[in-house]
């Protein structure tokens, strides 16, 4: 939609600037939307946070607590009030479902949070700033990159006390590098660009063309990356419980995995372990999808064709 | 390629390194300002043995002289000793080293297979094998590993009987020669497979996305325009080109080859790295922890090298920067 | 990587699949060796006895190793060993033992009652963990080849029982006087039935028949013990028939595994889990004030409902425990008078605290001290091993709610455990024992020479708690003779630690064991109809087994059926492959021309 002459003479540069990118926001949703896989899985992922906002409104955390299930039948496939089924202590399976996804995708939110924070001030100023400052935020990147992840992560989470922030903590910090990576040649290329030439030499501080010129131009790509991050976040958070890393008071879908374990596997128990899986896959592909097509809709390079 | 770049590569890499080894040793330090207790808690050692322990153990003196310590037994190859029943870390990681290269590094073998199917999947973008390998790889990307080799183990092993369940070998065999390696080989199958599905997906995406990339350039159009097939066109050009990224990754990904089977060894009782882990970190063995640690970082940083390297001698455009 | 390459990788790996299929059986034919084997899900710390305390450790040295005086299978009564005989003084300090004749070692050197001696006296000298309990106070002199004399400086009612391992002198010598807990001990010498043949740690341990064991050489020549770290993973290889034997089977499948060929054992040796509370009697750490109170700690015990712990956690598995469990002969464990019991009674908990002013004053469900100063929030410690703790705890943790009590969970491993609990730092905790068969080293380890007072050398007493009548009664019972007044003074310590409630003893812990009936006969439960089978105090099974039918191979029978998948695959793979190959090069032609 265009505006009028009069419109764009009256128009402050800021209303116009947000104009600008409302349009190119909504082309971006328009292009988007185009692409019905990643509807279907932006709805799979609605479906899942939904599921975990209402928790708490459909039942109470005393319902699966141990104590208050002593009359369940324990061990019972899927039937009539258990719609997944009860595991050793008679809690339903269901509900430790619905509850666990609250955990693994706040911890799964949260540690990417931290990640990609710390991934884009690393970043931002290792990109802006060059020189020295570069070269020793690059080294300290690469140190960090090299240190394998899951070990590191397990070393952490062990000799730390066992809990939900520890494990947003060492995500966060095992996993910063590739956002710093990513985000710097972002700052490097819009650098060079011309207009933030032309604002510097009109004068414009540090922080105003880190705000007004770097940062809109970098903020796509880090959702892009953003989203993809978020499954490798919630995956290793996976991981961590199952290895018994986790927190053991709280529920998360790691968790039930590992109080199933083989012993389920081995006694046919499939409704113990196969419904969290099933529910990692999910909301990691969803995310995945939806990353990639937002790193399609977003990244200027991979729209030419 | 030229020296320079070669050198500058090995100093990267050796810097690297000896930033693990500082980490590796103040974070362990931290945790455990003195393992000597840990070790010998609940026998009756005089203040003069424990004194004679810490000494042998390297744990007295400042900080400083303490890392010095550390340092120069690290050179002579002493990884200190395990909390279990004081056998030295060298020795264990030693044993369980070749079972996890041998699970590991067939499973990435076979996971190589994502690399032509991603080719295939680039150059035909959107066809319908596209889209159906590039469905498959995200969901098998998206799957725990562990999770799967739970449902592998639970259908094949423990429902079917077909596998066995667990080990490297069966109990007691005194099997040698051609016959071992056949048991080693059957109780290999289920792990290696649950292993390749959980890489292949990586590998197919990267090098579809690699195929895409040099699809745009122009050399090919080049190529077509001297009148040759598609087919050929593909194999002299494209792909070639298109091995770059795909190299890159697959000499990180062997570097990960430690990590990677932590899950999947603890749940088919393979007796690897990944088992030694999972077991210390039950413990926490931290001497243990401590020498796997500096051994899967040090892994991970010469494939580092040797992918830089590769990455040097493949493309001649990153020798010049 | 072209797709010829490719082709020919798949190829191999069917081949090899194929092969693999084959290989079982291949290697059926290969040993005629009787090998036994046991999967268990701990390992051995260390082989060498003066280092490792692992269940599975003593396992390992009750075969390696005979002691002078044995137990029966049936009832742990005392018999012969590698001593045929004994004479006791009047007085009953001092013993002499006569060795059998023409005793051996597994390497062929006598053994002598120097070894005897060597052993006895340099583990009362140097304090070795698993002998020092029994030695301490004796000192063993050869009076001729055969011949020792064993004297007690005080009253001993343990002997004549001398259950300690005799180690040969020949080889531990050196060691000893060294540093002896630097021995890897994997030489393999000994005079038990069996002796260490191959240690593969986090993997299997295997021993082999000792020729030269002096009730004659065992009907198996081998026992390989196989490490799980998935339970469920043991359980699938004993009904597959990898295993002949499992230890440690988790409840959940401890009910339905029983079947033709499989029996299962709920063995009782007298081990217990219980609920520990911080005495604060060593003064280190900072336990809650609030459990100094005897009237909290018994509102804790009534706060628990132990009946449903043992019916949902421990599934009814075993027999009902309530007090100090310190012998697996019931005789030692009195029967706490009626008034004195602390069932489940949330109410009464809720009265006692009402009472004893811990009042909710600022509405947050959670109770106060009666001077306001905090609130009774415990620190509860969760032991990481296991497969019960999670659910134990969830229970516990749930009841202690409903009468006011809240708590924080930290999840600790073994070792931070044990290092947390010896400075004092917990309020509650949870972890269990196995007793000996003589109640003495149980009883000892609550008395207040074994509380912790210096970080640097932790005790056992992990109660935190000292009594001047306990420590009394202990030594009494430590040099009473007579038996029945032993009984009776046990049974008062046992009663006393009871209702001083600083542990709170939850259920016993069965041993959930199973083992297969179509391969080896001659499974002895120790003690009788009771007992495990295996992992018991002096595990006289293993030389009691013998294969059925001569049979010794091992049994294969799904791996026919692999073979055929993999057969079926790997011709698939091949008539694919090979099809695409020549495509390929048909296509490849005509391009050419």
């Amino acid at each position: 939609m265009t505006a009028t002459t009069d419109e764009v003479l009256l128009a402050s540069p800021r209303s116009i600037r947000w104009a600008r990118r409302r349009a190119s926001a909504a082309d971006a949703w328009r292009r988007l939307r185009r692409d019905r896989l990643a509807m279907a899985a932006l709805f799979v992922l609605l479906g899942f946070i939904v599921m975990a906002l209402i928790a708490p409104l459909v039942s109470d955390r005393a319902d699966f607590n141990a104590i208050n299930t002593g009359d369940n039948p324990t061990n019972r496939p899927p039937t009539g009030t258990f719609i997944l089924g009860t595991d050793s202590l008679g809690r339903s399976v269901a509900l430790q479902v619905m509850w666990g996804a609250r955990i693994s995708l706040a911890v799964g939110l949260a540690a990417t949070v931290l990640m990609i924070g710390i991934g884009v001030v690393v970043g931002l100023a290792a990109g802006f700033f060059g020189g020295w400052i570069d070269a020793l935020l690059m080294r300290i990147t690469d140190w960090f990159m090299v240190i394998p992840f899951l070990p590191l992560a397990i070393v952490l989470a062990t000799i730390l006390e066992r809990g939900v922030g520890t494990i947003v903590l060492v995500i966060g910090i095992t996993s910063w590098p590739s956002t710093a990576r990513l985000v710097r040649s972002q700052v490097l290329s819009v650098r060079e660009r011309l207009y933030v030439d032309r604002a510097r030499a009109l004068g414009a501080g540090r922080l105003h063309i880190v705000g007004r010129h770097i940062l809109p131009n970098v903020t796509p790509l880090i959702l892009a990356n953003t989203t993809l991050a978020v499954p490798i976040a919630i995956l290793t958070e996976t991981t961590l419980s199952f290895l018994g890393l986790g927190d053991p008071t709280q529920t998360s879908w790691g968790g039930l995995l590992e109080s199933a374990g083989t012993t389920a596997v081995k006694a046919g128990y499939w409704w113990q372990y196969l419904p969290p899986g099933i529910g990692i896959v999910m909301v990691v592909l969803a995310f995945t999808v939806i990353g990639r097509a937002l790193e399609e809709v977003l990244d200027p390079r991979l729209r030419e064709r | 390629m030229r020296a320079g770049f070669v050198i500058r590569k090995l100093l990267g890499a050796l810097s690297t390194l000896a930033f693990v080894v500082v980490f590796n040793f103040f974070l362990f330090r931290i945790v455990n300002p003195n393992p000597v207790d840990s070790m010998f808690r609940g026998r009756n050692l005089t203040r003069e043995q424990l004194d004679q322990i810490t000494r042998k153990f390297n744990l007295d003196g400042s900080k400083w002289d303490q890392f010095v310590g550390y340092v120069q037994q690290l050179l002579r190859g002493d990884l200190g000793l395990s909390f279990k029943g004081n056998r030295p870390v060298a020795t264990v990681i030693g044993e369980a080293l070749w079972p996890t290269v041998l699970l590991v590094g067939t499973s990435t073998l076979l996971s190589m297979i994502g690399i032509t199917i991603g080719y295939r999947a680039g150059w035909r973008r959107g066809s319908r094998f596209d889209t159906a390998s590039t469905s498959f790889s995200m969901v098998t990307y998206s799957m725990p590993e562990f999770w799967v080799g739970m449902v592998f183990l639970g259908f094949f092993s423990a429902k079917l009987g077909w596998f066995p369940v667990g080990g490297l070998e069966d109990p007691g065999s005194n099997a040698t020669g051609v016959a071992k390696y056949l048991d080693q080989l059957h109780h290999m199958v289920l792990p290696a497979t649950v292993l390749a599905i959980a890489y292949v997906g990586e590998y197919m995406i990267v090098a579809r996305s690699a195929m895409i990339e040099t699809l745009r350039e122009d050399y090919l159009q080049l190529a077509r325009a001297k009148g040759m097939r598609e087919e050929e066109v593909r194999r002299r050009h494209a792909v070639p080109n298109a091995r770059l990224p795909v190299v890159s990754l697959s000499a990180i990904n062997f570097g990960f080859i430690f990590s990677g089977a932590i899950a999947v060894e603890t749940i088919f009782s393979w007796p690897g790295i990944g088992q030694a882990t999972f077991l210390a970190v039950r413990g926490p063995d931290l001497p243990m922890l401590q020498g796997l640690f500096l051994l899967i970082s040090a892994t991970v940083i010469v494939a580092n090298l040797i992918a830089d390297l590769l990455y040097g001698k493949l493309d001649p455009r990153v020798l010049g920067r | 990587m072209t797709p010829k390459l490719w082709v020919g990788l798949l190829a191999t790996a069917a081949i090899g699949a194929m092969a693999a299929g084959a290989a079982g059986s291949v290697q059926a034919g290969t040993t005629d060796t009787v090998t036994l084997t046991v999967g268990l899900t701990q390992d051995i710390d260390s082989p060498n006895v003066t280092v490792g305390y692992t269940v599975a450790a003593y396992e390992f040295w009750n075969l390696q190793y005979a002691t002078l005086t044995d137990k029966a299978a049936d009832d742990f009564a005392i018999i012969p060993g590698l001593a045929e005989s004994w004479e006791g003084s009047d007085d009953g300090l001092t013993y002499t033992y006569t060795l059998r004749e023409g005793l051996k070692w597994s390497d062929g050197e006598p053994l002598t009652a120097d070894d005897v001696v060597f052993t006895v006296n340099t583990s009362r000298d140097q304090a070795w963990f698993n002998h020092s309990s029994v030695t301490a106070n004796l000192t063993a002199t050869a009076l001729d080849e055969r011949t020792v004399e064993i004297v007690s400086a005080v009253p001993d009612p343990k002997l004549p029982t001398m259950d300690v391992y005799i180690l040969p002198e020949h080889i531990w010598a050196g060691p000893a006087a060294d540093d002896i807990t630097t021995y890897d001990a994997l030489e393999g010498v000994g005079s038990g039935p069996f002796t260490l043949k191959e240690w593969k740690p986090g993997q299997e341990w295997t021993v082999v028949a000792n020729p030269n064991y002096w009730q004659g050489e065992p009907a198996i020549d081998q026992i390989v013990f196989r490490l799980y770290t998935e339970g469920g993973a043991m359980v699938a290889a004993l009904e597959n028939g990898e295993l002949d034997a499992a230890n440690d089977i988790p409840a959940a499948l401890f009910e339905g595994l029983a079947s033709d060929d499989i029996v299962t054992v709920a063995g009782a040796q007298g081990g217990f889990t219980e609920l520990a509370m911080n005495g604060m009697a060593g003064g280190l750490g900072d336990g809650h004030p609030a459990l100094l109170d005897l009237d909290v700690r018994h509102a804790v015990a009534m706060a628990i409902d132990r009946d449903a712990l043992f019916e949902r956690v421990a599934l009814g598995i075993g027999l009902p425990l309530t007090v100090l469990g310190v012998s697996p002969l019931q005789e030692w464990l009195p029967e706490i008078p009626e008034d004195q019991r602390l069932g489940y009674d949330p109410a009464a908990a809720n009265a006692l605290l009402d009472a004893g002013g811990y009042l909710d004053t600022d509405g947050d469900d959670v109770r106060e001290m009666p001077d306001g100063s905090q609130s009774l929030i415990f620190r509860y410690a969760e032991r990481s091993e296991g497969t019960q703790g999670a659910a134990v705890r969830e229970l516990i943790t749930g009841w202690l709610t409903e009468v006011g009590i809240a708590t924080e969970v930290s999840v600790f491993d073994d070792t931070q455990l044990g290092t947390a609990v010896g400075a004092g730092e917990y309020d509650l905790f949870v972890w269990g024992w196995t007793p000996f068969v003589d109640p003495d080293p149980m009883l000892s380890y609550f008395t207040c020479g074994q509380l912790t007072t210096d970080v640097e050398s932790l005790g056992y007493n992990d109660a935190n708690w000292c009594s001047e009548e306990y420590d009394a009664l202990y030594e009494q019972q430590n040099q009473e003779l007579d038996r029945d007044k032993r009984i009776a003074l046990v049974h008062e310590m046992i009663t006393l630690f009871h209702n001083e409630s600083t542990y709170v003893v939850l259920y016993h812990d069965a041993d959930t064991q199973a083992y297969r009936t179509d391969r080896f006969e001659g499974w002895l439960q120790q003690p009788a109809d009771t007992g495990p089978v295996i992992f018991t105090n002096s595990s006289p099974t293993y030389f009691n087994l013998a294969p059925i039918d001569g049979g010794g191979g091992d049994d294969d029978g799904g791996m026919s059926t692999g073979l055929l998948i993999a057969i079926i695959i790997g011709v698939l793979i091949v008539v694919v492959g090979g099809g695409l190959l020549v495509m390929r090069s048909r296509a490849g032609r005509e391009e050419r021309e």
